[in-house]
């Protein structure tokens, strides 16, 4: 293939095993990302078969009761999270850079640490089942059924950490997305320009960014219930704090699961009816409007809860506000069909049935949007079947998405009779086993006893489940046959596909183009790269003009996602370079850090039993040092694009930027962490919350900490002053100063917390430790989370004192910046903590 | 961009109303609420001036500050819809 005969980078053909361990490059990892997720959906569906056959008859007994509890929660979990989105982002990662005419993404090894982050939570997950059974609390894993005192298996908790785990593993793909696709996009492609599927995707990890940030919340609050003893979730308010952190993240997950999938079938209405997408402007509006709206209607989950009316009612017209955008799109993609001619692919035809699978998921989800109908529905097969329509819906757009670019993926053509097969089967399996489930909507979810004028309706649907699994040994036999003797396809098998990554080879060399980018004439070229940098792209060519963007494969037709207008947003992403840069594709540090993680985490699930579980903690947090240090010192070369569009973040370089979102997120998780202690005040009574806390707990060692912060953040603004100055010996001092200052912070929480854990008033006979109450409880986590926060700044000062001794930032003081921006906002959370814990 | 006098003058700031806010807590004349709202604007108007000029925000694209205002609303939103709903 042709990625292996590029440059001279010592980079492993794809046929060595050595290959997928190193690789950096995007293209590789969309495919590592794409067979990870296609395992976890046979997992994920094997156990679905096992809940089916238990639901053959009320009266069989296969599984039993913790089985299937077991089994229900597994399905669920790994179904969401280690496989649609997964798969979803298989794609995204081959296909995004080379729609927007990027090299790779942002941050390639950051890429690969996510991919194996991904990897290694989900062998964790299947660890937990040989740790005395696995989580079995559900896939919304309700309080208080979450915690050790119901679950007190050791894979209990071994799924919290899997979770924490996978939810790194997301929050470093958005970052690295997000940076990418606002900073290097190829010249005159503006953002209301992107092709569907990259716009689908930008706005997904827009929602993931924040939403799995108040998920990360929950589940280190959950963890820390686990192997801490702290006492959220068991407390007044406890259950409905859960219920609150999981579905607003919950909730935005069904359009993160969703979007790539519209964006796939935008894509394919487009290519396969030869027709631009009607009101596609509209439809970007929508779908934008989708990913803001989704954030505010969370509680429509929670009807049934102890909430009170008003804000049920207000959730209830927010939810029914958030389909009104929803029935847009659809208008706009049957109008595309109708507008257009038809070719029913294989491809087409799963966006069709994916089309219509959501048409259904999403009238039927209406009805639960609505409070009295909620009451009713709530906890029945209503919900599973609208559930499935909506989730699996969207999984069958993303098989429209695995033939679609199957032939630029591998060089060749499916079997599309095998694909038709493949879909017949899939489409009539799905409505078997999905749509009885309507009709037999009284059966209770979760559990598996129910009445038995009801089995007929699930022996329906129990076959239709084994149709729809058997469906895929079609599809992988196809896909398996079509690498080894399907047809050989040329750049562009699809007569009227528009984007980008049509225009290169099948496969696409390594690094994905002959050329620089470039939409400025109005169509993709490719301009030599000396040119490009010589001329810093032809970036004030005129305004107004709306030609067609298409490719240059001369298939071309019908308009891509809009026309490539030549505007002032362009920019120099870099200085021009009299040679052409490559870049570097291989680091087998993001798999040493990752497993060190796996360990770490295998290690903190069991950790309360001591002994075993010790060393591995402590063996995977030294190969994680290791890991870490390895991958700093490790010369790894990423040319930024010589031009780019990057607005509206020109001039933030792709660290700086990298760094802004991961504060954005963080943003979230600290305001999770927050607002749970300020919900469960409010839930305990906000001044009663005082008699939880001992008289011992004074305002002083919180005002000192708040000095020991901001003179260390001072320090921090200190060093970038002198290394500006190009004093050397004044970027260690300040450097040194701040080191010093935050050892004082955690010395003096260090001894708080010990005065703390051993006083003895009459209140607090036995001392205020972590479990004593949920006022102790929220205090030692959320400062905790904090002082961790501390101690990887202080690690990663410890890393620049001797590079700064060495003068490392006085030429180039953008490390110091990047570290400057992060312990400034480990300074500003304290300047919230500190009020909320030690004075209100 | 030496800004050494500025960045002092900022700490000093940053520094004066900590105290005020441990002191606010302790005077008799304020009820708890106003106190509330004194210390809690406060720890605002501090964290303002860190982003602003410690990690130089106002010398940025005004969409980077648009970015922490979003996660910053994201969060505000979960604690006050959540916080209202048992009310």
């Amino acid at each position: 293939m042709s990625h292996e005969h590029d440059h001279g980078h010592d980079f492993p053909p794809m046929s060595s095993v050595k290959r997928w361990f190193v690789t950096t490059n995007h293209k590789d990892i969309g495919i590592l990302y794409t067979v990870t997720a296609l395992f976890f959906l046979l997992l994920g569906g094997a156990l679905a078969m096992l809940m089916r056959v238990q639901l053959w008859s009320p009266l069989w007994n296969v599984l039993g009761e913790g089985a299937y509890n077991q089994a229900v929660s597994a399905h669920g979990l790994l179904m969401v999270f280690w496989f649609i989105s997964p798969f979803a982002f298989g794609f995204a990662n081959y296909i995004i850079p080379l729609q927007i005419g990027a090299d790779d993404l942002a941050f390639p090894r950051l890429n690969a640490m996510s991919y194996w982050a991904y990897l290694f939570s989900g062998l964790l997950f299947i660890v937990s089942f040989f740790q005395g059974g696995s989580f079995s609390g559900g896939w919304t894993m309700y309080a208080p059924l979450n915690v050790p005192t119901f679950m007190p298996n050791v894979g209990g908790t071994t799924v919290v950490l899997a979770l924490i785990m996978f939810v790194a593993a997301v929050t470093m793909g958005s970052v690295n997305f997000l940076t990418t696709m606002y900073r290097m996009r190829a010249e005159g492609l503006r953002m209301r320009d992107l092709p569907m599927f990259s716009m689908s995707i930008l706005l997904t990890v827009w929602m993931m960014l924040f939403a799995f940030a108040a998920l990360l919340a929950a589940l280190i609050i959950l963890g820390a219930d686990h192997v801490f003893g702290t006492t959220y979730f068991t407390s007044d308010g406890g259950t409905l704090l859960w219920t609150h952190l999981f579905w607003f993240f919950g909730h935005p997950e069904v359009y993160i699961v969703f979007f790539p999938a519209l964006g796939i079938m935008a894509e394919c209405f487009q290519t396969f009816t030869g027709q631009r997408l009607v009101g596609r402007k509209w439809f970007v509006l929508a779908m934008v409007l989708v990913a803001l709206q989704s954030f505010v209607v969370w509680m429509h989950h929670m009807f049934l809860t102890g909430i009170n009316l008003e804000i049920k009612t207000l959730f209830m017209v927010t939810t029914i506000g958030i389909s009104l955008p929803f029935d847009l799109m659809v208008f706009s993609l049957i109008y595309t069909m109708i507008k257009g001619r038809i070719r029913f692919t294989t491809p087409f035809l799963f966006s069709l049935g994916a089309l219509i699978l959501f048409i259904v998921g999403g009238i039927t989800g209406v009805f639960l949007g609505a409070v009295v109908l909620d009451y009713e529905f709530r906890g029945t097969y209503w919900v599973v079947a609208h559930f499935h329509y909506v989730m699996v819906g969207g999984a069958t757009g993303l098989f429209a998405g695995i033939y679609y670019w199957f032939p630029k993926m591998t060089g060749r053509m499916y079997d599309e009779f095998l694909g038709k097969l493949h879909f017949a089967t899939y489409f009539v399996g799905f409505n078997l086993l999905y749509f009885p489930m309507f009709v037999a909507w009284e059966t209770p979810r979760r559990v598996f006893a129910y009445a038995p004028g009801l089995s007929s309706w699930h022996q329906v649907a129990t076959v239709g489940g084994f149709i729809l699994g058997l469906s895929f040994l079609v599809m992988f036999y196809n896909l398996f046959k079509s690498i080894a003797t399907g047809e050989e396809v040329g750049d562009n098998p699809w007569e009227y596909s528009t984007t980008a990554e049509w225009a290169v080879s099948s496969p696409p060399p390594l690094e994905n183009f002959p050329g620089v980018p470039s939409y400025e004439g109005g169509k993709l070229s490719f301009r030599d790269e000396h040119e490009a940098a010589a001329d810093g792209g032809a970036s004030t060519a005129a305004d107004g003009g709306t030609a067609d963007a298409s490719t240059a494969t001369g298939s071309g037709g019908v308009a891509t996602g809009g026309g490539a207008l030549a505007t002032a947003e362009s920019a120099l992403a870099s200085q021009a370079t009299a040679e052409p840069e490559h870049a570097d594709h291989a680091s087998y540090w993001p798999v040493v850090v990752c497993f060190a993680g796996f360990l770490a985490f295998l290690g903190i699930s069991g950790v309360r039993n001591g002994g075993f579980y010790y060393g591995l903690t402590a063996a995977g947090g030294v190969l994680a040092a290791v890991g870490f240090v390895g991958m700093a010192q490790e010369s790894f070369h990423v040319p930024e694009p010589t031009v780019a569009e990057q607005w509206p973040f020109g001039g933030v370089e792709n660290m700086k930027l990298g760094m802004w979102m991961f504060l954005g997120s963080d943003v979230v998780l600290f305001g999770g962490f927050i607002g749970s202690y300020l919900f469960l005040r409010v839930a305990n009574g906000w001044q009663h919350w005082h008699h939880l806390i001992p008289e011992d707990h004074v305002v002083l060692p919180g005002l000192l900490n708040t000095y020991l912060l901001l003179t260390s953040s001072f320090a921090v603004v200190l060093a970038l002053v002198a290394a500006h100055k190009r004093s050397r010996l004044g970027v260690v001092a300040s450097l040194g100063l701040t080191w010093v200052l935050g050892v004082g912070f955690l010395a003096n929480k260090a001894i708080e917390w010990l005065h703390l854990f051993h006083i003895h008033s009459e209140a607090f006979p036995n001392g205020w430790e972590v479990g004593t109450n949920v006022a102790s409880s929220t205090f030692y986590l959320t400062t905790g989370l904090h002082g961790a926060h501390v101690i990887v700044g202080l690690i990663m000062i410890l890393y620049m004192i001797p590079r700064a001794w060495k003068g490392a930032y006085l030429d180039d003081d953008s490390s110091l910046e990047y570290f400057g921006l992060y312990w400034h906002f480990v300074d500003i959370v304290w300047l919230f903590l500190f009020p909320l814990f030690y004075i209100l | 961009m030496a800004r050494t006098k500025l960045y002092a003058g900022i700490y000093v700031v940053l520094f004066v109303l900590a105290t005020v806010q441990a002191l606010v807590e302790g005077v008799e004349s304020i009820d708890y609420w106003t106190a509330f709202g004194i210390i809690i604007v406060l720890s605002f108007a501090k964290a303002i001036v860190v982003a602003a000029y410690y990690q130089h925000l106002r010398w940025e694209p005004r969409s980077v500050s648009y970015l922490m205002v979003g996660g910053l609303f994201v969060a505000l939103a979960l604690t006050t819809a959540a916080a209202y709903s048992i009310l």
